[in-house]
């Protein structure tokens, strides 16, 4: 999958202080951005009520199958005979769950682990930084698949799964924020009246390293989906019963000539999450001034 | 420099016998017998065990894993334990070059679709071109490998029959039957990766673009044409190079997939059917050379900095 | 009296060519034509036979002819390249026999080794490297007349010596995995050159079709010495040496297989194809991909995705072939399940359904709509299945079962089951996990959504890998398991393997202390299993089979499930005559492309 490339370190930022208003003008001003917000707020609609919006059982099956789309199957019926429209409103919920769940556990663990290598340094810095040095040399996706082929398929080992892989990416970056942050003078002063280190960590440091650790976030997310959608590709991803977007597509694979549908509409559902998302984190660059910029060598 | 490359070098050692080390208890703890499934239609528990004997899978782990390394320290990948047991390097060996093939015309058909998308995009920043470019990026970067790759097999192969639906010929069977196999799934792994390049080519211009240097270029009275392949464009791809650093990551990532759906045999494929047999030797050989292929092109772009910008020095 | 089976002699064989020349086109020299004993002697007639043995009385008519599958068309010319894809494999990992343990793999050594037998389209084994043999009154002893003449693709004579050979590398668990098979050979000596003799431990009727099958039974599969010796075991079985009608040339590991006609093969008839060449093709899309942009033009291996055959069928250039399959898919249901528990199928099927934990097993038996499910899962192709005994299996397979075994489709009857041992319309009853594998996948939903709808009994499926899933089922740590067996041409393949106490299967790998037996275990069919394999009488036999796997059916050794067909398909400009058309291979050496 594509993780790597946007997660190039992010430098430091001058943090700005602006309000929620501002950001809210912002977002709303970038038309792509508003479109990913009205976007992500419809699925966020059908990933909460999803289970009594759906016409009928995701699971339900009948013999009325690859039918196209009639009054009864908006999108018509799947090669089991199950409503796709049910299907995709339901997989809205466990795919937008599968990707925030697995960027919140990488961003809790990684972020972490990177703060303190960055503000203890020393033995525990080169520990933690020699692992994640490990996982950087091989591609995240291709850890997904090993974790998930040795710990067996479902929705947890998938979550778990993909966000270990994930980790790396925040780690990486929050060391990198905290290096720099940690000697600015207001946490030197906070260190001599005998502030905590937890405490300078968590009300000091962190606050100011978020920007980039939230813009990866939220490219996260989507890679997550995708990551998602490939492991089930590869028969690696949630239980057969458990529709989501990636399994639903993934399945149809070999009906796609017989009924397009099935094809294009699951399809269609990842395409404008991951735009929407996407909108969404450059809106949020801009706004919180992350610059991209090359990875530089240690 | 010469410090920097032996610490360097070093230090990828170390890393690959972390990687080497931590896959091989890995795969030894979790579920799976292999041997039973081989013999699964074959064997009783004695044969089962006469095999595991054979292949010195009953040896405690540590002893497996000290004779495991002192054959790869002596350049001996070990053996698959499935059907006729061919040399790991054997099959590395074969699947290489189909991973590099795919992940080459990846590479350049990407380069071909990236760079001047990226480089209109930023000169023209916020118009129409901008636009379709960028909204075509994130189509690129939205869209499911394996989904992209069946799409393009049902009109490229099966519908309009211009191109080989699946398979892989080697080079030395002819260029063309080479090319033309390779071309459908080289668009599938090439499209998010060009989308990538893409994205980061117009960033980087449009930074580029704002420094005093080339405004004094445009002082000058350069050409607008001249400004942007002599001047900005070089400094533009120095972030593009980052990329290219992890381009095998990714391009791997995404024949994982592909090699899958076109049934070409590479490094992706390899990995993936031996993990899931559990073929213990081919999964850490092929672990191994992957991520070692990684660490050195990791280790190639660092160095490529300093020849490119002449700012970063490694003393 | 001493049974004693032979091919024809010329003599015959020049009469029947005479007699057929013009009514039907087969080819006289071959082994499969010839008359044998083992056919003649059947308790039926087989059509072809009919049909030859009225071709050579002079009263084949025209009428006679009307249903044969050869018409005029069907005849292609020798030479060119066929271009196949395997489907639902990655690589094919071997070919040596001492170590094939897939269908997928012994479709292709059939083409390129050669046995002392080969089954014919009719499932009746004929010889191959093997000339004619006797057997002597007790059954144990068979002295076989090897073929003169034929030679290794690496020119090495083919003798007596290559047989000993074989069976000494075949019986040797560190060389290969099928040294149980031989495991009631006593010995086996050279008595010259060109004459083998087999002492067997007990009679065995398996013994021509199974154990000296050049396909499914693979240990005397003919391997040659010298090559063998010359490549090293890895490459040998890549690309094996043997003294089949097409030779291996290349071999690129999960790429491609090139076989090429072997100009020595024995039968100079043989093969018609210059050069085939096989591609593994995992997925079912650049599968149909392939055959429709015309890539390839025949699909061989594991057994085509069924969503696949429609739209096969539908396509003008394809010719879609189908024929029952020698399968048994099944759903196991673990006897050692809380729930679902009998620890003793030692009694009558009146003293079992006394158990709370049978009536659960007969039951989930009951509620499986055998028709529905083939309708759904597998697009209207297949047989429902009520015992391991399969219709590829003509002569044994019992139709009838499908009305008279007590796993017969009756919802009213299951859901009362239910009732009866506790749990009304599934109240109270657990949750079960039924393991299946990541191909079998689709079609498990169906077998679940069934049995929720029906009994409303929850299932949560788990898709294991192969490996991970065999071990499961080999300790007996599932609750159900969704799977079946495949290249079942004898009734041994079905009983002997999956039926008795003894059964590789039956729970290989379970704690014996915990667990008495795997998943079935009774003493009669234990005892008629074991006679049936050791009867000569082919009607005899029958009864005994009938009866086994009536038994099993009735005690739900496992809720049988179908039995897939063979579908083979291919391009309209191969010609696949219906005289290699064997259920499960994939024999080219009389197919022909135009």
């Amino acid at each position: 999958m594509t993780e790597h490339a946007l997660t190039d370190t992010f430098e430091a930022a001058p943090r700005r202080q602006r309000g929620w208003a501002k950001l809210r003008g912002v977002l709303l001003r970038d038309r792509k951005a508003l479109f990913g917000i009205i976007v992500l707020g419809l699925l966020a609609i059908a990933a909460i009520f999803g289970p009594w919006i759906a016409p009928y059982d995701p699971n339900a099956m009948a013999f009325e199958m690859l039918m196209p789309e009639s009054w009864a199957h908006p999108l018509g019926t799947d090669d089991l005979g199950r409503d796709l429209l049910s299907r995709i409103i339901v997989g809205t919920q466990v795919s937008i769950f599968v990707g925030v769940a697995t960027v919140a556990i990488a961003l809790v663990v990684g972020v972490t682990l990177g703060v303190l290598a960055g503000y203890f340094g020393g033995w525990l810095d080169h520990l933690i930084m020699r692992y994640i040095d490990l996982q950087w040399a091989f591609p995240n996706f291709i850890i997904a698949v090993y974790l998930v082929a040795v710990f067996g398929t479902g929705l947890l080992n998938l979550i778990v799964a993909i966000s270990l892989a994930f980790l790396d990416d925040f780690a990486r970056i929050a060391r990198g924020m905290v290096l720099s942050i940690r000697e600015e003078q207001y946490v030197a002063a906070a260190r001599t009246v005998g502030v905590s280190h937890f405490r300078i960590m968590w009300r000091h440091i962190l606050p100011n390293a978020m920007a980039p650790i939230i813009v990866q976030a939220t490219v996260s997310v989507s890679y997550a989906i995708l990551a998602e959608a490939g492991l089930s590709f590869l028969g690696l991803g949630v239980e057969a019963t458990t529709p989501t977007w990636g399994l639903i597509l993934a399945d149809a694979r070999s009906f796609i000539t017989r009924d397009w549908g099935l094809g294009i509409y699951p399809g269609v559902a990842i395409m404008l999450t991951v735009l929407s998302i996407n909108f969404i984190g450059d809106a949020l660059r801009d706004f919180l001034d992350v610059r991209e910029a090359r990875e530089s060598p240690q | 420099m010469t410090r920097y490359l032996i610490r360097r070098t070093i230090g990828a050692i170390i890393v690959l016998w972390a990687v080497a080390t931590l896959v091989f208890f890995m795969l030894r703890i979790v579920p799976g017998d292999p041997i039973g499934a081989m013999l699964f239609d074959a064997g009783d528990a004695a044969a089962v065990e006469a095999l595991r004997h054979k292949l010195g899978l009953d040896a405690p782990i540590y002893v497996q894993y000290f004779k495991w390394f002192w054959l790869v320290f002596q350049g001996d990948l070990g053996n698959s334990i499935y059907g006729s047991r061919i040399p790991v390097s054997q099959a590395i060996a074969e699947a290489l070059p189909r991973t590099l093939s795919l992940a080459s015309l990846g590479f350049i058909i990407a380069l071909a679709i990236a760079v001047p998308a990226g480089l209109i995009a930023a000169t023209r920043r916020n118009s129409m071109i901008d636009n379709v470019v960028s909204f075509g990026a994130f189509l690129g970067l939205s869209m499911p490998e394996f989904w992209l790759g069946i799409l393009l097999i049902i009109v490229f192969a099966a519908g309009l029959k211009w191109l080989p639906a699946i398979g892989y010929v080697p080079l030395s069977e002819g260029f063309w039957p080479w090319l033309s196999h390779l071309i459908l799934p080289a668009i599938a792994v090439g499209t998010t990766f060009s989308a990538i390049i893409a994205r980061n080519i117009r960033s980087g211009m449009l930074e580029v673009l704002t420094t005093d240097y080339i405004r004094v270029a445009r002082a000058k009275g350069l050409t607008n044409s001249v400004l942007i392949l002599r001047h900005a464009l070089p400094n533009a791809l120095i972030p593009v190079i980052t990329v290219v650093g992890i381009a095998f990551a990714l391009l791997m990532a995404g024949a994982v997939v592909v090699e899958n759906v076109f049934a070409i045999k590479g490094l992706g494929r390899l990995l993936i059917q031996s993990i899931l047999n559990r073929d213990y030797p081919m999964v850490q050989g092929a672990v191994l050379v992957v991520s070692a292929v990684f660490v050195l092109s990791n280790l190639v772009v660092d160095l490529l900095y300093t020849v490119i910008d002449p700012r970063i020095r490694y003393d | 009296m001493t049974t004693k089976q032979t091919i024809p002699g010329d003599v015959a064989q020049a009469r029947i060519r005479n007699t057929l020349a013009d009514a039907y086109d087969f080819d006289p020299r071959d082994p499969l034509f010839g008359l044998s004993a083992a056919a003649l002697s059947g308790p039926r007639l087989e059509r072809r036979v009919v049909l030859r043995l009225l071709a050579a009385a002079g009263m084949l008519t025209a009428g006679h002819l009307i249903a044969a599958p050869r018409s005029a068309q069907a005849q292609g010319k020798a030479g060119g390249t066929l271009n196949c894809g395997w489907a639902g494999v990655g690589e094919i990992v071997t070919l040596d026999p001492a170590q094939i343990n897939q269908v997928l793999q012994f479709q292709i050594s059939s083409n390129v080794l050669s046995g002392l037998m080969h089954i014919n389209a009719e499932l009746v084994a004929q010889g191959d490297l093997a000339e004619s043999w006797d057997v002597s009154d007790d059954g144990t002893e068979y002295t076989f007349k090897l073929r003169e003449g034929v030679t290794f693709h690496n020119g090495d004579k083919f003798t007596a010596e290559d047989v000993l050979f074989t069976y000494q590398r075949s019986s040797n668990p560190e060389k290969s995995i099928h040294s149980a098979v031989l495991a009631n050979v006593a010995a086996v000596d050279k008595v010259n050159d060109y004459t083998v003799h087999f002492k067997l431990k007990a009679p065995q009727a398996s013994f021509l079709p199974k154990v000296l099958e050049r396909a499914s039974g693979r240990a005397m599969t003919i391997v040659s010495r010298g090559a063998l010796e010359k490549m090293g075991e890895s490459d040998y079985g890549l690309m094996p040496v043997g003294t089949g009608p097409f030779k291996v040339t290349a071999h690129q590991l999960g790429q491609t297989i090139t076989l090429e006609r072997n100009p020595d093969y024995y039968d100079k008839e043989r093969p018609k194809l210059d050069k085939v060449v096989i591609q593994p093709i995992i997925d079912a899309e650049p599968l149909a991909a392939a055959i429709e942009a015309g890539d390839i033009q025949l699909i061989g291996g594991n057994p085509i995705a069924p969503e696949l055959i429609d739209r096969f069928a539908s396509n003008p250039d394809l010719v879609v072939d189908e024929t029952p399959g020698p399968t048994f898919q099944s759903l196991w249901i673990n006897p050692w399940h809380e729930h679902m528990k009998v620890t003793d199928f030692n009694r009558s099927v009146e003293e079992l359904m006394a158990e709370k934990g049978f009536k659960v097993r007969l039951a989930i038996a009951k509620a499986i709509d055998r028709d529905a499910y083939i309708k759904q899962a597998q697009f209207g192709r297949g047989t429902p299945g009520f015992g391991t005994v399969n219709p590829a299996q003509e002569h044994y397979f019992d139709p009838g079962l499908a009305q008279t075994s007590g796993q017969t489709f009756d919802l009213e009857k299951a859901k009362q089951l239910m009732a009866d041992a506790g749990y009304p319309d599934g109240e109270g009853f657990p949750k079960l996990r039924l393991l299946t594998t990541p191909a079998n996948r689709r079609e498990t939903q169906v077998v679940a959504n069934q049995l929720k709808q029906n009994l409303n009994i929850d299932v949560e499926i788990e898709t294991k890998d192969f490996p991970v899933l065999i071990e499961d089922f080999d300790t007996m740590n599932w609750d159900l398991v969704r799977l079946g067996s495949g290249g079942d041409y004898d009734p041994d393949d079905a009983l002997v393997d999956w039926m008795q106490t003894t059964s590789k299967f039956n729970g290989r790998l379970r704690d014996k202390a915990k667990y008495a037996f795997g998943f079935f275990s009774d003493k009669e069919v234990d005892k008629l299993i074991s006679d049936q394999s050791a009867t000569a009488d082919i009607d005899k036999r029958r009864d005994m089979v009938r009866k086994a796997n009536k038994i099993t059916s009735d005690k739900v050794a496992s809720a049988f499930l179908f039995h897939q067909p063979d579908i083979l398909v291919h391009h309209k400009s191969v010609t696949f005559p219906k005289e290699s058309r064997i259920p499960g291979l994939v024999d080219l050496d009389r197919v022909t492309v135009s």
